[in-house]
């Protein structure tokens, strides 16, 4: 299971859009919102690819990934019902 | 009994004191778990007597005012949490493995660390009352009445930590449940197969898993108010962040308190009318549908709050969506009766009154579901009495549950005239003192002054309270009499009980069966174990067939929870073994770790006074090292089942798995921790939140941290590559590399945080420390919680560098995996933090 090129190529990834997301923050042309939503999809689509292939998820039962999607909704749910309700 | 004359394991009969200190085994701990909780409900009810007699007359003065504040909040707290669920799981822990035909549970000493985790928060709790009085803020312990500046007793805070405490202590029984009862179940028993009470239970700690995870939240946010000075709960939004973290966990607690209890009286309608449970498919649906639904209606707590309409209204038809499943069950267990014949036990008859105690709790809780009626109700004896119906309800199913398996528990038969007694008393005490409380619903909760054309209605119910306590010196005199000369009962006292753990001895040897499991013919056998492993269970025998599952005690009858279909889910849980494995039952490390904890925690309640409270911190976090190290190095042998069903988690072995739920939870608590700083932005105004923070606070030392993570998580994927490779010297380097990398993370939060705590602009004259604001405030906790997170990965690298020097994972690199999966998702929270704290 060597996957040494894959797992580089993943960091590098993982690595390129950090920056993008400290950089996003700083350009003038974006308003804050879109910025928002750029950096915050972002820190998604990173933490995706860690579970996925650092702690090998997609090489799992698709119910183990069903398990972090549950606590993962659990939480999403408390901050957006909570977050709406003073709105 | 017969558990003491098994193998030759050097394991202490149950008659030595040495016994309950070591034991691992499940059976022991359901009973350690079962007399812990039956103390804490006389505690728990002693102080209820004291609030009763104060509520004799508006005009007596017994308690006084901080007493009973004191006393109200105690009742509450330890009532919930150190005794129904407790007791509940007394059971669960003898009875689950041997419904699903397991050896023990998953993780036996993990078991016992929970049991004494349990143990030692609740002598904490009663510590706090000799630390200048105890929490007295309530049992929903509202903001801002929570915090030191109202409470500034030292048992104040000594109940936050008790709480943190007990809520370990839960989140390592679900894990160890959850792993269990999806990984070793005995061959052809599928999951829509489990008996009620294990299905009741699977879905409880399904809800506990997550719900006490956003509890753990709250209360380390609370703690850290305590002995930190941080400033949540005192802040804009503060009170209604509380109000938000405690009842969605709150809320899912009344069906965690609930479920074992249906599942007990599923169980007993079943056995005691000789009749399968009507629509039991339905009823598993329900009750599933129960434990998803419960999570979304939280706020119906909070009507009265400063919320706005819509989502009151939307909470309000979610809540009234969540009884519509609710009136299922019941249809299905009076239809069971009616379907069936009757034998009114002792047993039956507390699920009967438990039946009907919730029938009541739960029309009457309707009415508060509803917003204008809420307004009204809210804060009165409406609520206590629907409260009690529902909670104690469910406690009296679980006495249906302490005669039920009383006689496989101990070898013999109650007194059931003594049990009838026992129930008469219980049932007419309960409706005394529960159901005035309707009628005198205006009295304010909490406090104890109220009007005094009202005392009659509580001198009713004040007797009916002393009936219902006096009720149990019945029951323990019974139970005490029936060990020492009740009748001798054979495997199966109950003519038409179905499950599993009917079919073994009274008591059940040690380790609980002659045999392997096994539902594949359609009925429990027991197949030799060489067979079993030789044939890796007869796991593609045919499909369709729906026979009866019953036991083989030849009492047997009426169908268990469904028929034992022979399906492809089976699996090899392990390789076959030409000898038969035992396993190991004893480690007196989970009581050294535990007390080291107790200490630790006795120590961080008082810690702000310095001096004393220092050493004990620091004496219980060295016997905790200790503890920890002891229990790694400690050869402790757990054979996995030779077969199993494990789906739908075959092939995740029971670490791996162990590890997935405790990320699941964690999942929660970090998304607590989160969404409170993103609620109290939203509550402070989301870009104003910026003028809280100093210009000092730059994006750079958060982008470096985010490199120093993911090249350490890199490292981490590095080592499992070489030890794959079966290079040795490349599983230390990477190992080493990542060590290195996360000392950089906390060096560089280390010096953030000090530039941080001493700058001086005009904003921030005196420096941005933890209390300065609730923007400082949410920053240093929740990264904090984080960098703790750090430093038990870096402990537990520090543990594998020299085992890896030693080559420890190159044969077997599933440690490295298990550590791989956890500092990958101490890497992925940062990849959230880091946005939300140092760029938005």
């Amino acid at each position: 299971m060597a996957r040494t090129k894959l797992y580089a190529g993943i960091y590098v990834v993982l690595f390129v859009l950090a920056t993008v997301q400290a950089l996003v923050e700083g350009v003038e042309s974006i308003d804050y919102w879109t910025a928002f939503g750029i950096i915050i999809v972002l820190s998604f689509a990173k933490a995706i690819v860690v579970a996925a292939y650092y702690q090998h998820l997609r090489w799992e039962p698709r119910s183990v990934s069903y398990l972090m999607v549950g606590g993962l909704f659990v939480a999403l749910a408390l901050t957006t019902a909570a977050a709406y309700s003073i709105l | 009994m017969s558990h003491e004359h098994d193998h030759g394991h050097d394991f202490p009969p149950m008659s030595s004191v040495k016994r309950w200190f070591v034991t691992t085994n499940h059976k022991d701990i359901g009973i350690l778990y079962t007399v812990t909780a039956l103390f804490f409900l006389l505690l728990g009810g002693a102080l209820a007597m004291l609030m009763r007699v104060q509520l004799w007359s508006p005009l007596w003065n017994v308690l006084g005012e901080g007493a009973y504040n004191q006393a109200v909040s105690a009742h509450g707290l330890l009532m919930v949490f150190w005794f129904i669920s407790p007791f509940a799981f007394g059971f669960a822990n003898y009875i689950i493995p041997l419904q699903i035909g397991a050896d023990d549970l998953a993780f036996p000493r993990l078991n016992a660390m929970s049991y004494w985790a349990y143990l030692f928060s609740g002598l904490l709790f009663i510590v706090s009352f000799f630390q200048g009085g105890s929490f007295s803020g309530g049992w929903t312990m509202y903001a801002p009445l929570n915090v030191p500046t109202f409470m500034p007793n030292v048992g104040g805070t000594t109940v936050v930590l008790a709480l943190i405490m007990f809520v370990a202590a839960v989140t390592m029984g679900s894990v160890n449940f959850l792993t269990t009862m999806y990984r070793m179940r005995a061959e052809g028993l599928r999951m829509r197969d489990l008996p009620m009470f294990s299905m009741s239970i699977l879905l409880t700690v399904w809800m506990m898993l997550f719900a006490f995870a956003a509890l753990l939240a709250a209360l380390i946010i609370l703690g850290a108010d305590h002995v930190f000075g941080t400033t949540y709960f005192t802040s804009d939004g503060g009170t209604l962040l509380w109000t938000h973290l405690f009842w969605f966990f709150g809320h899912p607690e009344v069906y965690i308190v609930f479920f074992p209890a249906l599942g007990i009286m599923a169980e007993c309608f079943q056995t005691f009318t000789g009749q399968r449970l009507v629509g039991r498919k339905w009823f598993v649906l329900a009750m599933v549908l129960v434990a998803l639904q419960s999570f979304v209606v939280w706020m119906h707590h909070m009507f009265l709050t400063g919320i706005n309409l819509e989502i009151k209204t939307l909470f309000m038809v979610t809540t009234i969506g969540i009884s519509l499943p609710f009136d299922l069950m019941v249809f299905s267990l009076i239809y069971t009766m009616i379907k069936g014949r009757i034998r009114f036990t002792t047993p039956f008859l507390f699920s009967l009154g438990a039946l009907i105690l919730f029938i009541v709790g739960g029309i009457t809780g309707v009415f508060l579901g509803a917003v204008v009626l809420d307004y009204e109700f809210r804060g009165t004896y409406w609520v206590v009495a629907h409260f009690h119906y529902v909670m104690v309800g469910g406690a009296t199913g679980l006495f249906a549950g302490i005669y039920y398996w009383f006689p496989k528990m101990t070898g013999r038969m109650y007194d059931e005239f003594l049990g009838k007694l026992h129930f008469a008393t219980y049932f007419v005490g309960f409706n005394l003192l529960y159901f005035p409380m309707f009628v005198a619903w205006e009295t304010p909760r909490r406090v104890f002054a109220y009007a005094p054309g009202l005392s009659s209605w509580h001198q009713v119910a004040t007797v009916g309270g002393f009936i219902l306590g006096l009720s149990f010196l019945v029951m323990f005199y019974n139970l005490f009499k029936s060990i020492a000369t009740g009748e001798e009962v054979g495997d199966n006292p109950w003519e038409y009980s179905t499950t599993a753990e009917w079919a073994v001895s009274s008591p059940p040897p040690l380790e609980n069966f002659p045999g392997v499991p096994s539902y594949e013919g359609g009925k429990l056998s027991f197949r030799d174990e060489h067979e079993a492993a030789a044939d890796g269970g007869a796991s593609t025998a045919a499909d369709g067939g729906t026979a009866d599952a019953s036991t083989a005690t030849g009492s047997g009858g009426v169908a268990t929870g469904g028929g034992a279909l022979a399906t492809a889910e089976s699996a090899l849980a392990s390789q076959a073994t030409a000898e038969p494995e035992h396993a190991d039952h004893a480690s007196y490390w989970p009581v050294v770790v535990c007390f080291a904890g107790f200490l630790a925690f006795l120590g961080i309640s008082g810690v702000r006074n310095g001096g004393f409270y220092y050493g004990l911190t620091a004496a219980g976090g060295v016997l905790a090292a200790v503890g920890f190290v002891g229990m790694a190095q400690e050869s402790f042998h757990v054979p996995e089942p030779t077969v199993a069903e494990q789906w739908p988690f075959g092939g995740v072995e029971n670490m791996k798995l162990g590890m997935w739920m405790f990320l699941g939870s964690d999942v929660v608590l970090f998304g607590g921790f989160i969404g409170s700083y993103l609620f109290l932005r939203v509550a402070n105004g989301w870009q104003h939140w910026h003028h809280l923070i100093p210009e000092d606070h730059v994006v750079l030392p958060g982008l470096l941290n985010t490199y120093l993570l993911l090249t350490s998580s890199f490292a981490v994927v590095l080592a499992l590559v070489a030890a794959h490779k079966r290079s040795r010297l490349g599983v230390v380097a990477s190992l080493g590399l990542t060590w290195v990398l996360g000392v950089g993370f906390l060096a560089n939060k280390a010096i953030e945080w000090l530039h941080l705590f001493h700058i001086h602009s005009e904003a921030f004259p005196n420096g941005w420390e933890v209390g300065t604001n609730v923007a400082s405030s949410t920053f240093y906790l929740t990264t904090g919680l984080h960098g703790a997170h750090v430093i038990v990965g870096l402990i537990m690298i520090l543990y594998m560098i020299p085992r890896a020097w030693k080559g420890a994972y190159l044969d077997d690199d599933s440690s490295l995996e298990y550590f791989g999966l956890y500092w990958h998702f101490v890497d992925i929270v940062w990849l959230f933090l880091f946005p939300l704290f140092y760029i938005l």
